[in-house]
């Protein structure tokens, strides 16, 4: 992939009516954590998960956060990206402060702000690869034409502008974990989160899958707070968080 | 690709299932249209029944006969503009080629003035009252008979011993869809003159009467019966669709039960429909929960799966619709038509009935694939997610 596609990338993935938000400044914090506690309960035993945890990630940056199984490393990450709530504490992400959102506007403002890559990949079995990217994008308003832009361009930066009619079942997993990056960076989010995104990999496909997400940081300014356990991975990120009972280390 | 696209991919996505389930709503939608039919053909022919015509029989027993100046006395209420007579001929084709048919004795002066429904060419008519052995027979059992004006015709009889020699006068026509195009009418002066027929000499099976004012049939009848009521055979007059659902008292009683039946069936099938769609939507929990974490509302997913299930339930319908219009308004119906036009004059599932099969498969999808989406809407996404059937 060239210079140019990432360029234009960057210009044509951005939400409609929304000029492409600039991630150049490493200083200010795109996710800011205060005080958080997170209790769930198993019957009425209570688990506290995060217990008064505080958190900085600075805009543009690539962290991986490592610990032990169970440790809360998918919860603290549920939570920045506002699919779950804390018990308490205070949660800013990309300039919002989540706290008082109604679930409709926090998933409105997923859809705009946040990324998602998952251990399983979670491609729709039903949807083609383009129609698997450009699912997010039946949330805009955008046209039938435009939307096809986007997915081609997403699929280009993946390298998969050849497999944009397979069905994930004729995909290799590291195709289709690369499919949904694609997915996840379509709607031009700020913030890309991946739950051990090379969890379910071989090697040789692990690596092709850190590469391009060291490319989106690095070339498209992409923010990314990636949860692995494998020390690998959490090499290529800039900054390696570790969670130990409920708080980072 | 819309969201359509994805409702519509799921519909099939496990073959097997789904084509059981489309075939579950194919099955009851094509049962729920034949008893409806049967249901709405059985009272056609009563409700059709004209409203300006009474029937007068014997007050014991519609098998007793009445002697035959009675329709003189009858003709002589004021509210009765015309009236005549029929005997039961129990006729039957000697070659069997039509299982069922009725075959009345009637007044060939009067019996077409007053049943109206059945057209006879003038000049038929006026053959018949030249012809003592002639008869005037319905179009549908010419044709089963093979016979035409002027051929001859051997019937044999339930109730009359031997060979019974006619001669076809007349063919009549139906006015009314729900006409019986498979009777057959001799002349009653022949049976009565015939020494077979000695028994019942001078004597009449019922009477028909059309009178003046329909909405006051109840008083006119009780008008004509008060005149018979000091004689030895009294009378029982009622309205022709009275007279006609005494027939078939018994019958109507299994069809109401039959029509409790088919809400059952719609029930059985809003169960099967529902434990399938939950089935489906349980295994893609965790899909939902990818698609609520990308931003989907859970209104979506409530409209996927209340989509499917509608879908899922009108393709059964529609299948089902189709099934019954092939086979049966273009199959059995003819046939039955044909062959027991007695019983079913004219069966065909009405388009209403149709319709409403459709609707209710339709409605019923609805409410099947509400619980199981309701309750996937309200999921939470990270429950959603952690869930990995
Ligand atoms: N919805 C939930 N209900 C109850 N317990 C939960 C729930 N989600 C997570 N947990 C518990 O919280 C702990 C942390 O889970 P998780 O964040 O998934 O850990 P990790 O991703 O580090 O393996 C675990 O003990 C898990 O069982
Ligand atoms: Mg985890």
């Amino acid at each position: 992939m060239s210079e140019n596609q990432m360029t234009e990338a960057t210009k044509t993935a951005g939400a409609p009516g929304e000029p492409y938000r600039g991630t150049t400044t490493g200083t200010e914090s795109i996710v800011t954590l205060s005080k958080i506690t997170k209790t769930f309960f198993r019957g009425s035993e209570p688990i506290r998960v995060l217990e008064g945890l505080d958190l900085d990630v600075p805009n543009g940056s690539f962290e991986a956060l490592m610990g032990p199984s169970g440790s809360g490393k998918s919860t603290l990450l549920n939570i920045i990206a506002g699919l779950d709530r804390p018990t308490s504490g205070a949660v800013r992400v990309a300039g919002a402060d989540l706290g008082p959102m109604s679930d409709s506007e926090l998933a409105r403002w997923r859809s705009q702000t946040i990324g998602f890559v998952f251990q399983s990949f979670n491609l729709i079995p039903v949807l083609t690869a383009a129609q698997n990217v450009e699912l997010p994008l039946l949330l805009t308003s955008l046209s039938r034409a435009d939307r096809a832009r986007h997915v081609a361009t997403a699929m280009r930066i993946v390298s998969l502008e050849d497999r944009m009619h397979h069905y994930p079942r004729q995909l290799s997993g590291g195709q289709e974990q690369r499919v949904a990056i694609a997915r996840a960076i379509v709607n031009d989010p700020k913030i890309i989160v991946a739950d051990e995104p090379t969890g379910d990999l071989d090697r040789k496909s692990a690596d092709d899958v850190l590469t391009l997400m060291e490319r989106l940081n690095k070339e498209l300014k992409k923010t990314i707070f990636m949860v692995t356990h494998d020390p690998a991975a959490a090499e290529r990120a800039g900054v390696v968080r570790k969670l130990d009972k409920g708080a980072l280390q | 690709m819309n969201l359509a696209t994805y409702a519509r991919r799921n519909l099939f996505r496990r073959r097997f299932r789904s084509i059981m389930t489309v075939l579950a709503v194919t099955v009851a939608t094509v049962i729920f249209c034949l008893i409806r039919t049967l249901v709405v053909v059985w009272h056609a022919g009563v409700d059709e029944a004209a409203t300006d015509r009474l029937a007068t029989r014997h007050k014991v027993s519609f098998t007793m006969e009445l002697p035959k100046h009675y329709i003189d006395e009858i003709r002589q209420v004021p509210e009765v503009k015309a009236a005549t007579w029929a005997n039961w001929f129990g006729a039957k084709d000697p070659k069997e080629r039509v299982p069922f048919f009725a075959g009345f004795a009637v007044d060939s002066d009067s019996w077409f003035d007053v049943l109206d429904e059945m057209q006879v060419p003038p000049d038929q008519l006026a053959a018949w009252k030249q012809t003592p052995n002639g008869v005037i027979i319905g179009d549908l059992l010419a044709k089963a008979l093979d016979v035409q004006v002027g051929s001859r015709l051997v019937i044999t009889s339930d109730i009359y011993p031997g060979d019974w020699d006619f001669k076809v006068v007349g063919i009549y026509k139906p006015l009314r869809k729900t006409a019986d195009r498979n009777s057959l009418v001799l002349r009653w002066d022949f049976l009565n003159n015939d020494p077979r027929a000695g028994f019942a000499k001078d004597k009449i099976g019922w009477l028909v009467s059309r009178i003046t004012d329909s909405v006051h049939s109840a008083e006119i009848s009780r008008k004509i019966d008060t005149r018979f009521d000091q004689r030895d055979d009294q009378t029982l007059t009622t309205s022709e669709r009275a007279f006609n659902l005494s027939f078939l008292g018994g019958f109507s009683a299994v069809l109401g039960a039959f029509d409790y039946g088919s809400l059952i069936i719609l029930l059985i099938m809003t169960l099967i429909l529902a434990n399938a769609i939950a089935m489906s939507v349980r295994e893609r929990t965790h899909e939902y929960g990818v698609m609520r974490a990308i931003g989907f509302p859970p209104r979506h997913i409530l409209g996927f799966i209340l989509a499917e299930s509608v879908l899922v339930a009108l393709v059964g319908g529609l299948i089902g619709v189709g099934v019954v219009v092939l086979a049966i308004n273009n199959g059995i119906g003819p046939v039955l038509e044909e062959n027991m036009s007695g019983f079913f004059p004219y069966f065909r599932a009405p388009l209403w009935v149709l319709g409403l099969a459709l609707g209710l498969s339709g409605v019923l999808g609805l409410i099947a694939g509400a619980i199981p989406a309701w309750r996937m809407s309200r999921l939470s996404v990270t429950d959603a997610l952690r869930r990995i059937d």
